[in-house]
């Protein structure tokens, strides 16, 4: 299984950072070609990012590209350079509707046959940035089979709530987290929670990662470097969770062994959803 | 490709260049580079197939260099010339 | 952002539409010992939560009155400023930029892709953007280069052309092998270029030794010496005009082999008048490893008493005084400004 807890943002039109942000492995980088870049450099950050995707240090790291809107003068071409660079993922933001998504289906088809990629090859996830993208939220992560993730994106969707942030748990954004959540989690793909803007407040961060982890979102888009080391170090597991994961997972194969179809642990029956999150835990403390 | 104006890409930040591109009856190609003595030729190598790929045959092309790397160097090199060629139109084919 | 999460806003600010935020300018600029240059069209501004740190002024192809605040003086954001500077010109469809800077901060400027042109040894330096651009200037003057031991330089507005501008002009070819007249290519004055270079290219003609230059950015243009373009405020700037004089000596004149320089004495424009002192020190006086230059003065020719100067004409033209010009002017001058001049001015 994919490992997906942090999905850093790289400006599009920042060379630096595009030629070390592999340096911080995230498990995801996501090269911006919408709000971070003006309108005025479009398209140099849209080849900047085109041949940034072919160089070698991102042949061993997921690479998604957020494009702009298709209905700007923008949004088919960053496609093209998002598939044609070989990107992994397409990421669209301000998504409101399944039909948006479909749209954006047709045109990777469309691309990926003209650029000889595999058709299929290029995934697809949506931010949800509205109160509509949220009611939306299952026909969203259901409408391509291209479709891995979906992201909350909270700045739009506060300010079309008529709220804005606060501080503790975050009232304001628990029925979008839980809806997105859940569709993803119906849907069999994986959820982002928002992004923590003030780079400079780490415990600020780190309480929204709090909220993210337990209520169960894969991971964080993030949008600086250093917060890529604090949300996988929240992700890690403890040693006792550690511990008890191995456990589990030696009773599961030495089940397999002995050829019996039930496996117990402490005289305890393992039901296939826990061995799953033994996993699972063992995965996250492999990569924290 | 023609380049039949003036034109900028990049930056003068640290890991990214600076192009300009101007028209000119032949292709001339100027390099500053704080790396010019470790990467000059590199860097020149890399100007110049971005150029053949883009069938430039004329045209002034001037960069400062700030320690790209060679896709930075591409991509920005292509930027200018579409820039300086006024073309919207762009063959993905022969950017790669 | 940068990757210690510093977020910098950068914007463009024009000077007239935005009197606080110039406020704000005006304090960055008087904390790094610079005054605010009135010539400037557009600012970019850069604040960090809303104060102002960095700055840098365009006027036209000239990046003027450049300022970091102290606490910030990296590398980093000088860069950032830089590339939002050049990026604010080429959008203004300016390329080819030039940049004044203290010679101690010529380091900082390298790195945005400038390189020196002419320095006044311990005051400033004269930086454009490119490494190449005043040689192949130079090789294309060289072309023009004529044979003999005495080459004369002449350089002149001539807004418009008149009787002693030819008086100059005459005096110069008498005396030298060969002229070389450059026209200012700036359209600052109320004739255009094309108008004045066609107006001194029909005054000269038939003088045989002479060739007729078109003006340059390197030879008084708004880049190498706005003072000459503020002629209302008198004042000239005299490091401005060493700029401008010493990209003669060590460029322009070598490219064509000149010895002398001629200059028309000036009554009654003061910015011109200091200028031609100016000359004296930096193109005769070893204030330069460029071989000197003979300065020529001609003293202005007059007609009745009155001598003869551009500021005149104007000054008469401005109350359709033709008969009085007629007598100022050759009649080709005469013709254009009887029969075009009155069209361009209610065109205007």
């Amino acid at each position: 299984m994919k490992l997906r807890r942090s999905m850093l943002f790289v400006p599009g039109d920042n060379a630096a950072m595009l030629s070390t942000s592999f340096i911080y492995k995230p498990d995801s980088i996501m090269f911006d070609l919408e709000d971070a870049v003006s309108p005025r450099e479009k398209d140099s950050a849209r080849l900047l990012v085109f041949q940034a995707l072919q160089h070698p240090v991102y042949r061993d790291i997921e690479t998604v590209v957020r494009i702009n809107s298709l209905s700007t003068e923008f949004g088919r071409k960053d496609l093209e350079a998002a598939i044609r660079g070989g990107a992994n993922v397409v990421r669209l933001p301000k998504t409101e509707s399944p039909e948006a998504i479909r749209e954006l289906d047709t045109h990777v088809t469309r691309i990926e046959i003209a650029c000889g990629r595999p058709v299929g090859d290029t995934k697809l996830m949506a931010a949800i940035e509205s109160a509509s993208g949220v009611v939306n939220a299952v026909a969203i992560a259901t409408a391509s089979p291209r479709m891995i993730a979906i992201a909350m994106a909270g700045f739009d969707y506060l300010v079309d709530m008529h709220t804005r942030r606060s501080d503790d748990w975050q009232p304001e954004l628990f029925y979008a987290r839980a809806a997105v959540l859940h569709a993803a989690r119906a849907a069999h793909i994986d959820a982002f929670d928002v992004v923590y803007g003030n780079v400079n407040d780490d415990e600020g961060f780190m309480r929204e990662v709090k909220i993210a982890k337990q209520l169960g979102f894969n991971g964080k888009s993030l949008i600086h470097p250093k917060q890529v080391y604090l949300l996988h170090r929240a992700y890690a597991p403890t040693q006792d969770e550690v511990d008890h994961a191995r456990r589990v997972i030696a009773a599961a194969e030495e089940a397999l062994r002995n050829g019996l179809g039930v496996v117990s642990l402490d005289g305890k029956m393992i039901d296939p959803p826990v061995l799953k999150e033994a996993e699972m835990t063992l995965q996250l403390a492999e990569a924290a | 490709m023609k380049i039949v104006k003036e034109a900028i890409a990049g930056t003068l930040e640290s890991s990214d260049l600076l192009v300009k591109v101007a028209p000119s009856d032949t292709r001339e190609i100027v390099i500053k580079s704080e790396v010019f003595k470790q990467f000059g030729k590199q860097i020149a190598r890399v100007v110049e197939e971005t150029l053949d790929q883009l069938s430039v045959k004329a045209g002034s092309v001037v960069i400062e260099d700030k320690g790209a790397l060679d896709c930075v160097i591409r991509a920005r090199v292509q930027a200018a010339t579409l820039r300086g060629s006024g073309s919207e139109d762009l063959d993905w084919r022969r950017l790669s | 952002m940068n990757a210690a999460g510093d977020f910098y806003d950068f914007h463009s600010v024009r000077p007239h539409e935005a009197p606080h935020e110039i406020e704000d300018v005006e304090r960055l600029l008087a904390a790094n010992n610079l005054e605010l240059d009135s010539q400037i069209e557009i600012f970019v501004v850069c604040r960090q939560q809303g104060t102002v740190v960095a700055c840098a002024g365009l006027d036209h192809c000239t990046i003027k009155c450049v300022a970091v605040a102290e606490h910030l003086r990296g590398e980093a954001l000088s860069l950032r400023l830089g590339s939002e500077v050049v990026s604010l010109a080429a959008e203004r469809g300016q390329f080819h930029l030039f940049l004044y800077s203290p010679p101690h901060n010529q380091s900082l400027f390298r790195g945005w892709g400038f390189y020196p042109l002419v320095e006044v040894p311990r005051q400033i330096v004269l930086m454009e953007n490119s490494t190449v651009a005043i040689q192949r200037y130079c090789d294309r003057l060289r072309e023009q280069r004529r044979p003999g031991a005495t080459i004369g330089g002449i350089v002149l507005n001539a807004n418009p052309f008149t009787l002693g501008h030819r008086y100059l002009v005459e005096q110069a070819a008498t005396a030298c092998d060969w002229i070389h007249l450059f026209l200012v290519r700036e359209d600052a004055s109320s004739i255009s270029y094309a108008d004045r270079f066609a107006l001194v290219a029909a005054g000269v003609k038939d003088i045989d030794n002479l060739t007729l230059h078109q003006g340059s950015d390197y030879i008084i243009s708004r880049a190498t010496f706005p003072g000459y373009f503020l002629k209302d405020k008198a004042l000239v700037d005299h490091s401005w005009a060493a700029i401008d004089l010493l990209l003669f000596r060590e460029y322009i004149a070598p490219a064509l082999g000149i010895t002398h320089r001629y200059v028309g004495t000036e009554p009654f424009d003061l910015v011109t008048n200091s200028y031609n002192s100016e000359m004296r020190h930096w193109l005769q006086q070893p204030a330069s490893p460029a071989p000197p230059i003979k300065v020529v003065e001609v003293p202005r020719v007059s007609i009745h008493g009155t001598p003869v100067s551009a500021t005149e004409v104007r000054r008469l033209l401005a109350h359709r005084n033709f008969k009085a010009i007629e007598e100022l002017v050759p009649a080709t001058t005469m013709k254009f400004l009887e029969q075009d001049y009155p069209q361009i001015v209610q065109g205007a």
